[in-house]
């Protein structure tokens, strides 16, 4: 597990996380959202022993290890945000550096460099990798040891195709294991998909704890239904805002904003007006406008 | 395996792929020969210089390259670079052995290019002056050697802060090279000069140890030539120290202070940073 208590990390007078006290249970998934600059990244990074807290403390495992320990980093293993290797290595010479670092078994080398989709590339040096094979062989060292703690700061930022595939299954392969991950994240379908719970940083300062489901269900209240009509009835926006007040045309398309639970009148009261519909689709709230409501205290 | 000896295995490896110690030496390589051949040109002779007279000429050129190869090449090596530094430190072995570990296998790197560069040299002097006055060689090789330690401490202690700082760093350890080997002696015999007699002594006696540069200096020339090649401020200090071995066993103190010292500080440094 993880433990935040009291975590402050301030870089002369800015402050970047203030007073940040949540517990990440073991074998657990948790994301960590917020928007550019709320302390995410400080926040992993504490945990990961990179940074040192200005007050309060990081704590890791069951005995409570501070991050800053050699010892408790032997319980995590972490990717950075943007992962960066010398060019001069191959990919295979950079895993069997950091296996030999971590006092992994040599069969590990091999795992993970197929796990990565690397096999083929691990003889090539690092200085011809895409973006994309770079990330992933950050993510084929950051799988070598098994570690308790698993710490990624926004892993499928740069991932392509194969590196997301990786990813995914990685998260689902530790959850079987009854590890913990913890990673950082704007990708909201990786949220929705892998996190058990989300937490949820602006400012520096904790906002929301919140389960997926929750989250994607104040999403969803927060998102607009867009319903393409074949034919305008007189009266059709009047009866449809009886039950959705911010309802209005934008060209042929009838938006009716608001929670998921109005949709459903809404769609009643187009067919009683005698309006035909053409096409239906749902789009979720933003994120950036989720968190302002957070701060504005609409939860 | 050890981490400081993964770490420095892993340094000279990379090291040894770098273009930039490929060129080091090369041109180390070429100039150590060019000294060793140009000797007898300036008094209107030729042929190569043998073994004691190649050392005298070759000290001041290892004063003057040596220490500015490990400063750049320390400094821009052990600059952090925030991809990789996250990623290096946050592996469960303490930040000191790691670049303890860095440290060493760029020394070796180096030592093994200034060593081919003396090694080349050595042999052309070998086979054309023979072998009398190696010992004296010997001597600059070890200076050589001492001078590599000294700055590459002193390109940790530069480099080892926040990272995305290595332009900083580069700039710093040119300006650290630019005093130690050009401008400090200039200034202690500035200072020197509108002192005292005995005031003038001990400010250039200080400053033979306090510069780690004057320090291999006036060690190098005393083991090849004596103290008749020594200058004002080696001679003060063998004036104050009263022998030989004393001076050998200050200008090794300062020597080794400088090699500790700046690596303890890196060290230090290191482990108090945000990455």
């Amino acid at each position: 597990m993880i433990r935040y208590d009291g975590f402050t990390k301030r870089y002369g007078a800015h402050t970047a996380v203030d007073g940040l006290t949540v517990d990440v249970p073991a074998g657990t998934v948790i994301a960590l959202l917020g928007p550019n600059g709320s302390g995410k990244t400080t926040s992993i990074k504490a945990a990961a022993g990179l940074v040192r807290p200005t007050a309060g403390a990081v704590r890791l495992g069951a005995e409570g290890l501070p991050a800053t320990e050699a010892s408790a980093r032997r319980l995590c293993s972490f990717l950075p945000q943007r992962v960066s290797f010398p060019d001069a290595l191959t990919g295979r010479e950079v895993v069997e550096f950091y296996r030999r670092l971590r006092g992994v078994p040599g069969e590990a080398t091999d795992r993970v460099m197929t796990f990565a989709s690397l096999n083929g590339a691990g003889s090539r040096a690092v200085g011809t990798y895409s973006g994309g094979m770079t990330q992933r062989l950050g993510l084929a060292v950051a799988m070598l040891p098994d570690a308790e703690i698993l710490l990624l700061d926004e892993p499928t930022a740069a991932l392509d195709p194969d590196g997301l595939s990786a990813f995914y299954g990685l998260v689902e392969a530790r959850r079987r294991e009854g590890r913990t991950v913890f990673f950082s994240s704007h990708q909201l379908g990786d949220v929705e998909r892998l996190a058990d719970l989300i937490v949820i940083l602006i400012e520096g300062r904790l906002a929301a704890t919140l389960t997926s489901s929750e989250l994607a269900a104040k999403l969803a209240d927060r998102g607009v239904m867009r319903v393409r009509m074949g034919q305008q009835a007189p009266g059709l926006l009047e009866r449809v805002r009886e039950t959705a007040p911010g309802a209005q045309w934008i060209g042929d398309d009838l938006i009716v904003p608001g929670p998921t639970s109005t949709r459903l009148g809404a769609l009643d009261a187009i067919r009683a007006a005698g309006g035909v519909i053409d096409g239906l689709s749902a789009e979720e709230g933003r994120l950036d406008e989720f968190y302002r409501s957070i701060v504005g205290g609409d939860r | 395996m050890s981490v400081i000896w993964l770490c420095a295995r892993h340094e000279l490896l990379l090291a040894a792929r770098s273009r930039w110690l490929q060129w080091f030496a090369v041109i180390f390589a070429g100039l150590a020969l060019l000294v060793a051949a140009s000797g007898y040109v300036l008094s209107g002779g030729y042929g190569l210089q043998d073994f004691a007279r190649t050392a005298v000429s070759l000290v001041q050129l290892v004063l003057l390259i040596v220490p500015l190869a490990a400063l750049v090449f320390g400094s821009l090596t052990l600059s952090p670079d925030r991809g990789a530094a996250e990623l290096l430190y946050a592996q469960p072995v303490p930040r000191w052995a790691i670049l303890a570990g860095r440290v060493i296998g760029l020394f070796l790197a180096l030592a093994a290019a200034e060593l081919l560069g003396f090694g080349v040299a050595g042999l052309a002097v070998q086979y054309f002056s023979g072998p009398s006055g190696a010992s004296q060689f010997l001597v600059v090789v070890a200076l050589s050697l001492a001078l590599t330690a000294v700055f590459l401490s002193i390109a940790a202690a530069l480099a080892c802060g926040e990272p995305g700082r290595r332009a900083r760093a580069l700039a710093m350890a040119l300006v650290v090279w630019f005093v130690a080997v050009i401008l400090f002696d200039l200034a202690a015999l500035g200072v020197a000069s509108m002192l005292r007699s005995g005031a003038a002594s001990r400010v250039l006696m200080t400053a033979a140890l306090l510069n780690p540069v004057d320090a291999g200096r006036t060690g190098a020339y005393m083991a090849i030539e004596g103290t008749s090649a020594f200058g004002s401020a080696s001679l003060a200090l063998l004036r104050f120290t009263g022998g030989e071995r004393a001076v050998a066993a200050l200008v090794t103190a300062s020597l080794l202070l400088w090699t500790v010292v700046p690596a303890w500080m890196a060290a230090r440094r290191l482990g108090r940073t945000d990455l």
